[in-house]
């Protein structure tokens, strides 16, 4: 994904001179040739997170259209205060990225575990929060990203991810059909989605066929896509990699408490609480029960009820 | 980052004298304790400490167009330290950037002037401030995006000592010197009080020229409350070639009012009648604005 990322930023960097893209010294190698090619339009900032996105939000004011670039969890909660008063009060076009969001750095401890990024963006106004499960959700929904007039946060994996087949393209803030089905419909958002349709596709075996919905763009959410899915399904369950605070959950948990008839919903996601225990990312998920397994159980009871 | 030649830019005080822009201090220093007891919001200590300062910046070194206030040749210009504007709404006021009626609204219900500034208020505002510790990073930002366009104009922004405390301050203070902005003039308001504390105190009685320096720029520590000597510095930016540069200003808090002068106190306290009656009287001016039923 993060190959997909830094040839999707050169394209936008090519095709607007505007861009800039800034670093809290993160991304080895992998923005060289943006580096190399426009040259003081690369900023390394240092492990300055505030200064990060306080040089973006001052470059923003002047007209450029500044990409800001960190590990998630330090890209979101050390500079939360920044990017509220400097970038999304005065509604400037700051696109922070974060990368390796939920458990992509999962043996790298809790410093490094990015399971509230989406709350603490979606709690600013004016924020759009975009989380691409593949790559190629990464090139289609960053040229459409970098069109916002205002600041959006967008995350990036790691290296090497595998591409997911899908019955619609990605478009911002449109809930997107991966796989079509009947009776109850799976909603996830970002990599976890992945699991999900290692799990549909072994349910299909059972003769069991939940469609599945990646929902890239979660501000704004897609109530539209919601409201119709819930006329055609008896239940949702929704699929998570962060707290159940502030995620993809509280936004549909939201949406659903509005409606005069409130659909049946489950999640499968982390608890409250911090992952100890030093596990890598496949160990972490099957741990806490939100891997591929866990996925088709829920699927499974939903389906027979 | 890119190469720029050191831009030189002495410019005189205007064609006002001193001695007229000594008053004009005055004026708006009286302007500053009538707006703190009409809009019921204190932050007199470093309205009155930072005046001489703003009057050499606004009316002297920074090129601003106040018919054209987003004039892209402007020198940009941070307020950080929000809190005190009166200061800064009395500037704009009487540079013709604003109303001068405005000022009778200062922190009141749905006023263009609230008590911290506000750029979706006042779209006239280069940025917004309240929080404290930003201001340096966003006018980093501001310097490098202005010479990457290859615009000469200048960013200024105007610190308090006590948001010094702030570490994202120094984040910016080492990115300023690492890209050589020497298009960025940081002035430090060094009125030595803090919102309940002493800014030596707090900063283990250390010196702000040198920690300056120690980050790479070139530093000078003034009285800024000596108008002349204000503008000397002034026309030596940059104080020294590819460097940020940073002007400490050592300013008495609540400058002008003997009963305001060095006192923790009023930092926050809103001046009473008989308060604004004796500050007036000290100072010797009267405000800008007319009160109704202000005999003043």
């Amino acid at each position: 994904m993060r190959k997909a990322f830094s040839e999707s930023l050169m394209k936008e960097a090519e095709n607007n001179p505007q861009v800039t893209f800034m670093t809290g010294d993160l991304g080895f190698q992998v923005f060289d040739e943006f580096s190399e090619k426009f040259g003081a339009r690369y900023i390394n900032v240092g492990v300055a997170e505030a200064q990060l996105i306080n040089v973006a939000a001052g470059m923003a004011a002047e007209g450029w259209r500044p990409v800001a670039y960190s590990i998630a969890s330090f890209a979101t909660a050390r500079p939360f205060e920044q990017i509220r008063y400097c970038v999304s009060y005065p509604n400037l076009p700051v696109t922070l990225v974060g990368a390796g969001r939920g458990f992509t750095y999962s043996t790298s401890g809790v410093s490094h575990h990015a399971l509230d990024d989406i709350g603490l963006m979606s709690l600013l106004p004016n924020m759009t929060v975009v989380i691409p499960g593949d790559p190629t959700e990464i090139e289609e929904l960053f040229p459409q990203v970098m069109r916002c007039s205002g600041p959006a946060y967008f995350t990036v994996g790691r290296f090497g991810e595998p591409r997911y087949e899908a019955e619609e393209s990605a478009v911002l803030g449109k809930a997107r059909l991966l796989k079509s089905g009947e009776k109850i419909a799976v909603i996830s958002t970002g990599e976890i989605t992945h699991e999900v349709l290692k799990a549909v596709n072994l349910l299909h075996s059972e003769n069991i066929f939940p469609m599945v919905y990646q929902m890239h763009t979660i501000k704004p959410l897609d109530t539209i896509t919601l409201d119709n899915l819930a006329d055609q399904v008896r239940a949702m369950l929704v699929v998570e990699e962060h707290v159940p605070n502030g995620g993809l959950w509280a936004a549909v948990t939201q949406w659903n408490a509005l409606r005069d008839k409130p659909i049946r919903l489950q999640r499968v996601g982390p608890p409250d609480s911090f992952i100890l225990g030093n596990l890598n990312r496949e160990d972490v998920r099957k741990k806490i029960g939100c891997d591929a397994h866990s996925i088709g159980n829920t699927c499974r009871l939903l389906w027979n009820q | 980052m890119m190469k720029t030649d050191c831009p030189v830019s002495p410019q005189s005080i205007s064609s006002l004298s001193i001695q007229s822009l000594e008053q004009k201090a005055r004026r708006l220093r009286a302007t500053c304790v009538q707006m703190a007891h009409d809009g019921g919001e204190g932050h007199l200590n470093g309205a009155l400490s930072c005046m001489d300062l703003l009057v050499a910046l606004f009316y002297g070194w920074m090129k601003n167009y106040p018919d054209n206030p987003k004039h892209e040749n402007r020198d940009r210009f941070i307020f950080s330290k929000g809190h005190a504007c009166t200061a800064y709404y009395a500037i704009l006021a009487d540079r013709g950037f604003i109303p001068m009626n405005w000022l009778a609204q200062y922190a009141k219900n749905n006023s263009p002037l609230p008590s911290h500034p506000c750029l979706h208020a006042l779209p006239v505002l280069d940025w917004s401030s309240g929080s404290l510790g930003h201001g340096l990073g966003v006018a980093t930002g501001m310097s490098y995006g202005l010479k990457l366009s290859g615009n000469p104009a200048r960013v200024v922004t105007l610190l308090s000592d006590g948001e010094c405390n702030e570490g994202s301050t120094w984040e910016g203070a080492m990115f300023a010197a690492a890209q050589q902005l020497e298009n960025l003039l940081v002035v430090v308001d060094y009125n030595r009080i803090q919102s309940v504390g002493r800014t030596d105190v707090l900063n283990g009685f250390t010196s702000f020229e040198e920690k300056f320096k120690a980050f790479g720029w070139g530093a000078k520590t003034i009285d800024g409350h000596h108008l002349p000597e204000i503008n000397d510095a002034l026309n030596e930016f940059p104080f020294e070639c590819g460097k940020p540069s940073a002007l400490i200003a050592k300013t008495t808090a609540g400058r002008g009012v003997s009963f305001m002068e060095d006192q923790v106190l009023w930092h926050y306290r809103v001046p009473s009648g008989d308060d604004v009656r004796q500050a007036l009287e000290e100072l010797g001016e009267a405000p800008l604005y007319f009160r109704e039923g202000n005999s003043s």
